[in-house]
């Protein structure tokens, strides 16, 4: 009998995971008091609209797997999550110009292997990226601009949400520079309504007093600190990731890496429940 | 007389030459690859795409994949085929997040796997490359609704 049911047990397991089961609604969010918290997504360099989704949706799967554990305070609130997209098809284009003309790749290698080690240990490719990764002038002024109205929204009445933003690469720039904008025009929001958590950052802070993780597997992060040795030091890794070996993550950049592997995984999740704990002690209005 | 001779020898060799009779040296040229490229049943996926997700995803095996690869390959052709047009690419965009939203549903633990490998074969040419970033070019995230995550399955088609 024990046996059976077990067996039984096997192969629900194995039809849930093949029929995958729709994805429950988080319990907060069924009672329209609860509190609510916009959880944001920055993209970085060489992501394009598609990649932004993904990254997004990754971001919140993680999360939902995680949240039956996380701090009560934090189960109480309910997550939307969102994107700030930071377009950036100009440098996907110059990017892919450069790559066929002069290193001979052709398309389909080139979208297969966008953050793999092969491209991005490529002097040429890596000069292409270092440039708008390092220099602050080059980062477009309306992005910031419509990333810190989109954060105001959210704070402000009726809305009256906390937010979290998870960049990710060049998204940490923007990030950090719409956060200070928030905050340095009036009205400025309550002081820790707005909480960040940067994924392999190029910058050399985390405005607000903000969390990030780096790993030490990161190959165009570790490019950048050669160039501006500010840049804020790796704090996290890939394990033995396999996904460090394949030719899609082997850069080591990647935030769906960075998000399947550990210890790296748990280590942004813990900085994501610390950091919506805080959220969720602030009256954002 | 010696002139003569060495005229006509030119000239036959010249006439031989531009005969367009030359298929045994080279092969014909090969048309350039549209953005469209060759969709013969037009279901709006084109034929090579539909051959590589038939043959990888089987239909009898793997039905929900299958079809949510069509979906996002369906809604990434139209995105490059209207990529100079602003609006359309605005509402292809929609298209092609709730196609990934499906892909997410379906296969929640490697959907960035395959989707990877599908863009890669949609891109395939400098041409395709182009009006795929064309089209994003012409959206802002504020344009395109994300839906939940417990939403996700209800995009699939």
């Amino acid at each position: 009998m024990g046996l059976a049911l077990t067996v039984a047990w096997v192969v629900a397991v194995l039809f849930v995971d093949r029929a995958h089961a729709q994805i429950a609604p988080q319990p907060a969010c069924q009672n329209v008091m609860a509190p609510r918290t916009t959880v944001f997504f920055v993209n970085g360099i060489t992501t394009t609209l598609d990649d932004a989704r993904l990254n997004a949706g990754k971001l919140e799967l993680e999360f939902l797997n995680r949240l039956s554990a996380m701090s009560p305070a934090v189960q109480a609130n309910c997550h939307v999550f969102s994107l700030n997209y930071n377009p950036t098809g100009g440098e996907v284009n110059d990017f892919l110009e450069a790559a066929q003309q002069q290193l001979d790749i052709t398309p389909t290698r080139f979208w297969s292997e966008l953050e793999g080690q092969s491209l991005f240990t490529q002097e040429l490719i890596r000069a292409a990226l270092e440039g708008p990764m390092t220099d602050l002038n080059r980062i477009d002024a309306s992005t910031i601009e419509r990333h810190a109205v989109a954060y105001r929204e959210q704070i402000a009445s009726p809305s009256c949400r906390r937010v979290l933003i998870v960049p990710h690469s060049q998204g940490n720039l923007y990030t950090n520079a719409a956060y200070d904008l928030v905050f340095n025009q009036p009205p400025s929001p309550p002081p820790g309504a707005i909480k960040i958590v940067g994924v392999a950052t190029p910058a050399q802070t985390v405005s607000g007093n903000g969390r990030y993780r780096t790993s030490t597997t990161d190959v165009l992060i570790n490019a950048i600190r050669l160039i501006r040795p500010g840049t804020l030091p790796p704090n996290t890794n890939w394990g033995i990731s396999p996904l460090l070996l394949s030719p899609t993550y082997s850069g080591g950049h990647s935030f769906i890496g960075y998000l399947s592997a550990d210890p790296s995984r748990t280590h942004i999740l813990s900085d994501i429940e610390s950091s919506l704990t805080e959220l969720a002690a602030v009256n954002p209005c | 007389m010696i002139v003569v001779v060495v005229g006509m020898i030119w000239l036959a060799v010249g006439l031989t030459s531009c005969n367009g009779d030359d298929s045994s040296d080279s092969p014909p040229p090969v048309a350039p690859e549209t953005v469209a490229g060759i969709d013969a049943n037009g279901d709006g996926v084109r034929d090579d795409i539909e051959v590589y997700i038939d043959a990888t995803y089987p239909v009898s095996t793997e039905g929900d994949t299958n079809r949510a690869l069509r979906q996002f390959a369906r809604a990434a052709q139209v995105t490059m085929i209207d990529a100079s047009e602003p609006a359309p690419s605005v509402a292809h965009a929609a298209e092609r997040f709730r196609a990934l939203e499906c892909l997410m549903a379906r296969r929640p633990g490697d959907f960035h796997v395959l989707f990877v490998e599908l863009r890669a074969r949609l891109l395939d040419t400098a041409g395709r490359s182009l009006a795929y970033l064309q089209a994003d070019n012409h959206v802002r995230a504020g344009n395109v609704q994300l839906l939940p995550a417990d939403q996700w399955v209800g995009t699939c088609l």
